[in-house]
């Protein structure tokens, strides 16, 4: 896919245009915020990565504009300031998600990962499909081979969410912000436990693990 | 030319504007009571003559001019202080007791006028002096004057306007002083406070201003002053304090992380070795640094924002209870009993996001520190002061009483805690956070020794009674 990077701090943007690049993806490089709005109305990228604070044109008015002009394409804002309101003031301004410096890569891979398939997502199922897994949204069962797993509420939306994400990795605090909507890092490893719950109702007794663990990253649900 | 530095200060120039304000308001003053005095005193006088004129009229009536002389003469004698003329009809004088008053052409039968005279009825007091009387042209065509001196009269008003005018002299001699001696008293209370000032701002920061002991308010200033002085000499004492503590605990990791590093470049060099591995434990060290770094940052930045910025009612049993479910399974993989006890009804003011990380942080804290089979309590409840507690409590080795004030600060950690993970902030956030919303992180004893067990450590956030 093809990404920009909104970066004033050159050597980070650069870092971070090699990382992306390493991943397979197709990555252009603005040094301000002006350049940033030119190439990114011209079109053609699936994600924009926006730094918030920069000179010249900062990231906030950046996307604010970029909207106005009818520019849709998902952004993820990346800021130091990490507060939850200095995260609501990029939301509202018309970004996607909010990831705070410093980042580990594999963290902004899997989040730019679910922006650009967000982008393509249209409607809303009522039923997911991952390989023999099959959850219904409306009636709350998960079945696997047509077996019915019986799953607590959390263990529901954690397990959604994988399957939202299906074949992309997600973050241990991708799933602490979107599953149980916090923003801090517990110093346990809580959600493994979780995970690991999850896998075993999951997996248990079949012969194909779907539940992966993906060194320095997270987890990721294959088929 | 500047003024002495005295007659600069603003003390002294009040007193200027109020004398000011004073000698015009005594001017005022003093120039209605003349004008009164001598309105009066002139009125009294004037009756008087008004009077004697008439009378001397009536004799004319019956006697002529020559009873009016005799009668003249009579009350002169008998001490009468009045001036007399009695001139006939060509201005010539019959009778007077001084002499002059030209009679120039007159169009009125009774005519107020001055008269000079040169010798008092009273003889002791000869001279030229102002006399005021009344004139009257009798009907055969003589002219009848009654005055009466005024040296009198002017003299006790004179009196009073002299006796004014000292004590108004007096008043700006007084008022001069004591605006001095005030200006000098402020300038010195001052003077006091300007030194420590710039005591403080050539860095000496333990200057404190001397009390006088007057308790006014220059006193409740220079308290006011040493108090703020206290509290920024802690603050920038427990910066500091801080500022070293990050130093000296980043320095451990980092000097890790670099020697592991270096370590993997020799042995890639040398062709042997695992690098992936060693890259694996580098990104964790530093992922450990940066968990330290945004730790620190939020303390902080609790402690420095002053009350938690989004603050809404909540029940602070759900906020338990949701915090529970996300390490329940935690706690049992540990192998620890984990209850709630969540009471009903209750309700709290407060910033969630912060409240679920303080509680998280407990409970990270009992997990870690609690040996496999004991229990841990989790507890929302209200207290009979109204103040809302969220509490863990466990079964862990405790904290010892002598220790609890300590671990509540930064980086510290006890002998038994080195080899958890853990940068010794856990506690330090949590109290930061009980201080954003007003209240307090408490430190207790557990359920006591059991088993092998205890005595365990019951950690207690504190919030107000919602209002």
């Amino acid at each position: 896919m093809r990404i920009l990077i909104v970066e004033d701090d050159v050597q980070a943007g650069a870092t971070m245009a090699r990382g992306l690049s390493e991943a397979g993806h197709e990555v252009a490089h603005a040094v301000d915020g002006e350049v940033g709005l030119e190439s990114a109305t011209a079109g053609g990228f699936d994600v924009l990565v926006v730094d918030r604070m920069m000179p010249k044109l900062d990231g906030l008015a950046l996307v604010e504009a970029l909207r106005r002009r009818g520019v849709l394409t998902p952004v993820l804002f990346l800021s130091a300031l990490g507060e939850i309101e200095d995260r609501v003031t990029g939301l509202r301004a018309g970004g996607d998600d909010y990831l705070v410096k410093p980042y580990a890569f594999a963290e902004l891979i899997a989040r730019i990962e679910v922006l650009a398939r967000r982008r393509d997502g249209g409607g809303a199922p009522t039923v997911l499909r991952v390989g023999d897994l099959e959850m219904d949204l409306i009636a709350r069962s998960v079945r696997r081979e047509g077996r019915a797993i019986d799953l607590q509420p959390r263990e529901f939306q954690l397990l959604e969410f994988l399957m939202r994400h299906a074949d992309h990795a997600v973050t241990r605090t991708m799933l602490l912000e979107q599953v149980w909507r916090y923003h801090f890092d517990p110093q346990t490893n809580v959600i493994d436990v979780h995970i690991s719950r999850l896998r075993a109702k999951l997996d248990k007794g079949f012969d194909h693990p779907m539940l992966q663990t993906v060194r320095g990253a997270g987890y990721r649900l294959e088929a | 030319m500047r003024a002495p530095a005295l007659f600069r200060t603003t003390t002294f120039r009040l007193t200027l504007l109020f004398l000011a304000l004073f000698s015009t308001a005594a001017a005022a003053f003093l120039a209605y009571l003349y004008l009164m005095t001598a309105a009066e005193v002139s009125r009294i006088a004037d009756a008087e003559i008004s009077r004697q004129v008439r009378d001397l009229d009536g004799v004319y009536q019956h006697g002529g001019a020559a009873a009016v002389r005799q009668v003249m003469i009579e009350r002169t004698d008998v001490d009468q202080p009045f001036l007399y003329l009695l001139l006939d009809k060509d201005g010539r004088r019959i009778w007077g007791t001084f002499e002059g008053l030209t009679i120039g052409p007159d169009t009125h039968d009774i005519v107020w006028t001055r008269v000079r005279v040169d010798q008092s009825v009273r003889g002791d007091t000869a001279g030229l002096r102002l006399a005021r009387g009344e004139r009257q042209r009798l009907s055969g065509g003589e002219t009848l004057f009654v005055g009466d001196d005024l040296h009198g009269v002017d003299a006790y008003v004179l009196k009073i306007a002299h006796a004014l005018w000292g004590a108004g002299v007096m008043v700006v001699i007084l008022g001069l002083t004591g605006g001095i001696l005030v200006s000098r008293n402020v300038d010195r209370a001052l003077a006091a406070l300007n030194a420590v000032i710039a005591a403080v701002r050539g860095g000496a920061l333990d200057a404190r201003v001397a009390l006088r002991g007057a308790d006014d308010e220059f006193d409740d200033f220079a308290s006011g002053l040493n108090d703020m002085l206290d509290r920024l000499e802690r603050s920038i004492a427990s910066l500091r304090h801080a500022g070293d503590a990050i130093a000296h605990d980043l320095r451990s990791p980092l000097s890790r992380l670099r020697s592991r590093l270096e370590l993997a470049l020799i042995e890639a060099e040398a062709g042997k070795g695992d690098a992936r591995q060693a890259l694996v434990q580098a990104l964790d060290d530093a992922d450990g640094l940066l968990r330290t770094c945004a730790a620190v940052l939020a303390i902080s930045r609790l402690q420095t924002a002053g009350p938690a910025p989004d603050q809404t009612l909540f029940d602070p049993s759900a906020l338990a209870a949701e915090v529970a479910e996300l390490y329940q399974p935690a706690f049992e993989e540990r192998g620890l009993a984990f209850q709630t006890e969540l009471g009903a009804g209750l309700i709290a003011r407060g910033d969630r996001e912060f409240l679920a990380q303080a509680l998280a942080n407990l409970l990270d804290n009992a997990v870690k520190y609690t040996p496999p089979g004991g229990a841990v309590m989790l507890r929302a409840r209200r207290r009979s002061s109204g103040e809302i507690e969220l509490s863990v409590t466990d079964t862990g080795p405790g904290v010892p009483a002598d220790q609890r004030a300590r671990v509540v600060e930064r980086f510290v950690r006890l002998e038994n805690s080195r080899n958890q993970p853990g940068a010794g902030l856990g506690l330090s956030l949590v109290a930061a956070v009980a201080q954003a919303h007003d209240g307090r992180l408490e430190l207790d004893d557990g359920p006591g020794r059991f088993e092998g067990l205890g005595p365990g450590l019951t950690a207690a956030l504190v919030l107000p009674r919602a209002t």
